[in-house]
């Protein structure tokens, strides 16, 4: 397989067909604005974002694998290296960090420090628990299901909270391993 | 060169704002659907009529922030041009695009390409779903000319698909 | 020296302003806004030949008082800025720099999600830029 080296990113991205990064920054802000009027509920919006990320991810999923080349990861921690250093890239243009490895390497944060889906947002006193970028949360959750990890995923450091970053913990609850249950075509 | 994503982060994200409003929270309302849609596209098309106006002289004239429209706003958000501009010279302008992005990126959703259903059922979803995901486009083009000072109903016309006319009625 | 900067909306309605002295004036520097802005209307609906060129979003000086010089300048969206300085001796080029950058700021703050349009500005970020920008007016050929 391809190593995830900093440039596999560049070079895939440079070959995407690419768009104005400020029509994909302002139409999901005003997204997230039309749901906080018609949930009225902060917390039913960050479930909102979450499920619209969850059904984003399981499509994203391989276009990804398509795209980078990459054949299967084999493990937990390769997976999370190749989300952040070429799925980030590959889609939002910017690059990603892995970090805070637990033990038994189940555990890790992503750390993104370059965030196009925040630039011009400031959140206004009323909405303080809202996670903005919580669709980012559904995207990885739902492209890991789909080869075969469950995750877990709560953000840990937000900016638009204050932070100097913002980082998702991605636990991996369970690992299906590499059998496909529901493909009975073979 | 400013900030670039891939195109496919606009694509998912337009598709699944579609679904959430058409499927989930307005199945059976798709009149409330579609006025959230546009509510959605009305907020970008009124933020992008202020960063993309920045450097350049005020209008003079309704075709001329029409034609702003054709030309660079339609640049910065696809890279092409409006293909061709009509007006009755009484308030309607018709913009034609022969080739509008958000609906051949659409045509290859799996969910509404079936048109060999013998009773046409599912071409006429195939277009229903189309008309969803134009109200964003006709609400961004409302938001710009509503924030340029010419208040207006804008449609769409997919009659000839994949061409697209947005039809702009100006409010005297 | 910039004493007071505003943004008007297309109603003549204050978007957001902002003076920069210690003296307790603040008042006066509103009305000083305020009377700006039939000026701006004016400026407008009659442009002058000899003046900017024909919808020039920059307006140039409105008018001088005693102590002050008030310019202006009209975005496309019809939002009015407003400038007031004690510089006896601004040079054009400045206030052209000054409008240019605020306009970049003032665009950025309406691109927030959280914006209401033809509500007040109320953003930490543009508040912070504005400052910036005032306290480098006239400084322009220094960087």
């Amino acid at each position: 397989m391809a190593p995830a080296g900093p440039r596999f990113g560049d070079a895939i991205f440079a070959n995407v067909e690419r768009v104005n990064a400020e029509l994909f920054t302002l139409t999901y802000g005003a997204i997230v604005r039309q749901l906080l009027t018609d949930l009225e509920e902060v917390e039913e919006v960050n479930k909102q974002l979450d499920q619209m990320g969850y059904n984003i991810g399981i499509r994203l999923i391989d276009e990804f694998l398509a795209k980078s080349n990459v054949s299967r990861c084999v493990d937990f921690k390769e997976t999370a290296e190749m989300i952040a250093k070429v799925g980030f890239k590959m889609f939002l243009g910017v690059s990603a960090s892995v970090t805070n490895w637990d033990a038994d390497g189940t555990c890790c944060g992503i750390v993104l420090e370059d965030n196009p889906l925040v630039d011009f947002v400031e959140l206004p006193d009323t909405c303080q628990g809202l996670y903005y970028c919580n669709i980012l949360s559904g995207v990885i959750r739902g492209a890991l299901e789909m080869v075969s990890m469950k995750t877990e995923i709560t953000w840990v450091r937000d900016m638009l909270r204050g932070d100097d970053a913002f980082e998702l913990q991605v636990k991996l609850l369970k690992q299906v391993p590499e059998e496909y249950p529901y493909k009975d075509d073979e | 060169m400013g900030r670039e994503v891939s195109e496919s982060c606009i694509d998912s994200l337009l598709t699944e704002m579609v679904t959430t409003y058409c499927n989930r929270f307005y199945a059976n309302k798709p009149e409330l659907a579609a006025r959230r849609i546009e509510a959605i596209g009305f907020q970008v098309g009124h933020q992008l009529s202020e960063r993309y106006t920045m450097e350049r002289p005020r209008f003079s004239d309704h075709l001329e922030a029409i034609k702003f429209i054709c030309k660079d706003f339609w640049s910065e958000l696809f890279k092409k041009q409006i293909d061709n501009l009509k007006t009755n010279h009484r308030g309607t302008f018709v913009l034609q695009d022969n080739r509008f992005r958000w609906l051949t990126h659409l045509s290859l959703d799996p969910t509404t390409e079936n048109t060999e259903d013998p009773n046409g059922r599912s071409e006429n979803k195939g277009a229903q779903v189309a008309s969803m995901h134009l109200y964003f486009p006709c609400g961004i083009i409302r938001g710009a000319l509503s924030n340029l000072g010419i208040p207006c109903a804008v449609s769409a016309d997919i009659s000839n698909l994949p061409q697209c006319s947005f039809v702009i009625r100006i409010k005297a | 020296m910039i004493v007071c900067v505003a943004v008007v909306g297309h109603q003549n309605n204050p978007l957001y302003i902002q003076s920069f002295t210690e003296a307790d004036d603040a008042l006066k520097l509103h009305h000083i806004v305020h009377s700006s802005l039939d000026v701006v209307d004016e400026r407008v609906n009659n442009p002058r030949k000899s003046g900017p060129t024909l919808n020039e979003t920059f307006l140039g000086l409105l008018y001088p008082t005693e102590n002050y010089k008030v310019y202006g300048y009209l975005t496309n969206t019809k939002v009015k800025f407003i400038l007031v300085t004690t510089d006896l001796d601004v040079r054009d080029a400045d206030v052209r720099n000054f409008f240019r950058r605020f306009h970049a700021a003032y665009v950025d703050a309406v691109s927030n999600p959280f914006h209401v349009p033809g509500k007040k500005i109320i953003s930490r970020t543009f508040a912070d830029r504005v400052s910036t920008i005032v306290k480098s007016f006239g400084l322009s050929s220094a960087d």
